[in-house]
C-alpha cells in the first residue's frame, strides 16, 4: 500500500480536531507534575519520616510502567466509588508519573543552591514557607529549566497513552480512521508529524525560556 | 522604647556544643551588654563561627544556656523567630539573593517578616542603601556589584530589619584587599551609632578602633578576654601570643 498524500490531507482536519485534548492534557499534566514533584521534594526534605515516605513513593512511581498506572486508576478508582472522566484520569496519571521524575530533578536543583542562601534567609527571620517560595523555588527553577523542559516534552509524547482509556485524542482518532478505512500508513504518519511539530515547538520554547533565565543575572 | 530594652543583649552561660562526638564549643561564658562591641578572633577551626551562629540559632547548642534580649533559645520555634527578628547577621560570602535586585534583597524580610507595606519597606531600604553609600545600585542584581559593594548591601539588608544586635562572621575575609576598607568603614559607622556588635574578624585596626573587648578563642574555648590595646600589645595567654605572632 503506497502513501496517498491526498488521503493524508483529507484526514488531517479530523485528527487535528482533537489537538486541544492533547494540548490540554500536556499543559495541565505538566503543571500537575511540577506541583506534585515540588511537593514531594519539599516533604522529602522536611523530616525523617517524610524522607522515607517520599523516597518510597518516588521510587514506586518511577518503577511502575505509565501504562499500568493509567489502567490502574481507570479501573480501580471506580471500585472505590470514584468514577472520573477518562481525560481526568489520564491527566492525573501523567501528572503523578512525571512528578516522580521531576522530584528528582528538583532535588538536584535545590542541592546546588549554596547553603548560605538558606542561612541568610533564616537569619533574616523568613519562615520555612517564605524561604521556599521566595528564595529556594526561584533559584531552583533557574537550575532545572533544561531537564524539566525535557520531561515536559516527554510528557507531551506520552499523551497518546490516553487512547487506551478511550480518551478521544489524536492517536485514538487516527486508530479509528485506520479501522474504518483499513489504511494505517497515512493516519500514523499524520499523527507522527503533528507530534513531531508539537515537540519541536515545545522544546524550542523551553530553550528560549532556559536562555532567558540564564541571561538574567546570577551572583558572581 | 530604648529604656525598655534589657541591659544585657546576649548571655551565654556554660554553652557546649558537639558535632557528633567532636566537641566544638566547651563551656562558653560570655555576657554582652547592650551597645557593646566585641571582636572575636582565633585560629581557623577554633569555633568562632559556631559560637556566633548559636546566637541566632543557625546552630543549636546541647548544653548551657543562651539568652538573647529576654528570650532564652530553646527548640521552641517561636522563640527562635523572635530572636532572629532582632539579630542581624553578615556572612563571609555575603549570601545576597542572586535572583533579586539589591532593593528587593533589602525589602524581602521587612515585607514578609515585619509585615511592612512595600512602599515603607522601600523607603527604609533606600535610607540604608544611602547610608552604606550605594543607593544608585538599588535596581541592579548582586552579580553586577563588586564584593565590597555586595557586602555593604548585605549589611544594609540586615539593618532594614531594624535589629538590636548585629553578628559579623569574617565580613572582610572574602574581599579583595582594596575593598576591605569600605566595608570596615560601614561597620565603624554602625558602631558609632551604638549598635551591639559581635564581630569575628582579624582586622586589628578595626578591633582597636571600635572593640570594647577582644575575645580570643582556641579549640572551642574562650582562652582570653582583654581590652583591644592590651590584647594586641601584651597578650596574656601563651596561645594568644602564638596566634598573634603568626598573624602579625
Ligand atoms: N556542620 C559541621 N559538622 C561537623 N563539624 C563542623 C561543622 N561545622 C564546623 N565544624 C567543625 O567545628 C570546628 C569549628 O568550626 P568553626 O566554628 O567554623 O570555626 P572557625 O569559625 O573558628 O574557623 C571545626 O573543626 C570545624 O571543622
Ligand atoms: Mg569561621
Amino acid at each position: 500500500m503506497t502513501f496517498d498524500p491526498e488521503f493524508a490531507l483529507s484526514i488531517l482536519p479530523r485528527i487535528l480536531s482533537t489537538i486541544t485534548t492533547t494540548l490540554f492534557a500536556t499543559i495541565i499534566g505538566c503543571m500537575g507534575a511540577a506541583a506534585l514533584g515540588f511537593l514531594w521534594e519539599i516533604v522529602r526534605r522536611s523530616s525523617k519520616p517524610g524522607r522515607y515516605t517520599m523516597r518510597f513513593l518516588i521510587d514506586f512511581i518511577r518503577s511502575t510502567p505509565l501504562l499500568v498506572q493509567i489502567y490502574f486508576f481507570y479501573f480501580v478508582l471506580p471500585e472505590y466509588g470514584l468514577t472520573l472522566p477518562g481525560l481526568v484520569v489520564g491527566v492525573l496519571a501523567l501528572s503523578l508519573y512525571y512528578s516522580g521524575y521531576l522530584a528528582e530533578v528538583f532535588k538536584g536543583g535545590i542541592d546546588s543552591i549554596p547553603a548560605g542562601q538558606f542561612e541568610a534567609a533564616k537569619a533574616l527571620g523568613l519562615s520555612r514557607l517564605q524561604l521556599i517560595m521566595f528564595v529556594i523555588a526561584p533559584q531552583m527553577l533557574r537550575n532545572v529549566a533544561a531537564p524539566m523542559g525535557n520531561y515536559f516534552v516527554s510528557l507531551l509524547k506520552a499523551t497518546p497513552y490516553l487512547a487506551i482509556i478511550a480518551v478521544p485524542e489524536m492517536l485514538s482518532v487516527a486508530l479509528e480512521i485506520a479501522s474504518e478505512t483499513f489504511r494505517y500508513t497515512e493516519p500514523m504518519t499524520v499523527v507522527g508529524i503533528i507530534f513531531l511539530t508539537l515537540a519541536l515547538c515545545f522544546s524550542g520554547l523551553v530553550k528560549v525560556i532556559e536562555s532567558r533565565l540564564r541571561l538574567s543575572p546570577k551572583a558572581g | 522604647m530604648q529604656s525598655a530594652l534589657p541591659p544585657i543583649a546576649v548571655a551565654l552561660s556554660n554553652v557546649s556544643k558537639w558535632y557528633g562526638k567532636f566537641q566544638v564549643l566547651t563551656d562558653i561564658n560570655l555576657t554582652v551588654k547592650r551597645g557593646e562591641k566585641i571582636v572575636i578572633c582565633g585560629p581557623s577551626g577554633s569555633g568562632k563561627s559556631t559560637m556566633i551562629r548559636c546566637i541566632n540559632r543557625l546552630e543549636g547548642h546541647q548544653r548551657g544556656k543562651i539568652v538573647v534580649g529576654d528570650t532564652e533559645l530553646t527548640n521552641d520555634l517561636k522563640k527562635v523567630d523572635e530572636v532572629r527578628r532582632d539579630v542581624g547577621m553578615v556572612f563571609q560570602h555575603f549570601n545576597l539573593f542572586p535572583h533579586l535586585t539589591i532593593l528587593q534583597n533589602c525589602t524581602l524580610a521587612p515585607i514578609w517578616v515585619r509585615k511592612m507595606s512595600r512602599r515603607d519597606a522601600e523607603e527604609v531600604a533606600m535610607d540604608y542603601l544611602q547610608r552604606v553609600k550605594i543607593p544608585e545600585q538599588a535596581h541592579k542584581y548582586p552579580g553586577q556589584l563588586s564584593g565590597g559593594q555586595q557586602q555593604r548591601v548585605a549589611i544594609a539588608r540586615s539593618l532594614c530589619m531594624n535589629p538590636k544586635i548585629m553578628l559579623f562572621d569574617e565580613p572582610t575575609s572574602a574581599l579583595d584587599p582594596e575593598m576591605v576598607k569600605e566595608v570596615l568603614d560601614t561597620m565603624v559607622s554602625l558602631a558609632s551609632d551604638g549598635m551591639t556588635m559581635l564581630c569575628v574578624t582579624h582586622e586589628m585596626g578595626f578591633a582597636r578602633e571600635v572593640a570594647d573587648r577582644v575575645i580570643f578563642m582556641d579549640a572551642g574555648q574562650i582562652v582570653e578576654t582583654n581590652a583591644p590595646e592590651a590584647f594586641f600589645s601584651t597578650p596574656q595567654h601563651p596561645r594568644s601570643k602564638l596566634f598573634l605572632s603568626q598573624i602579625l
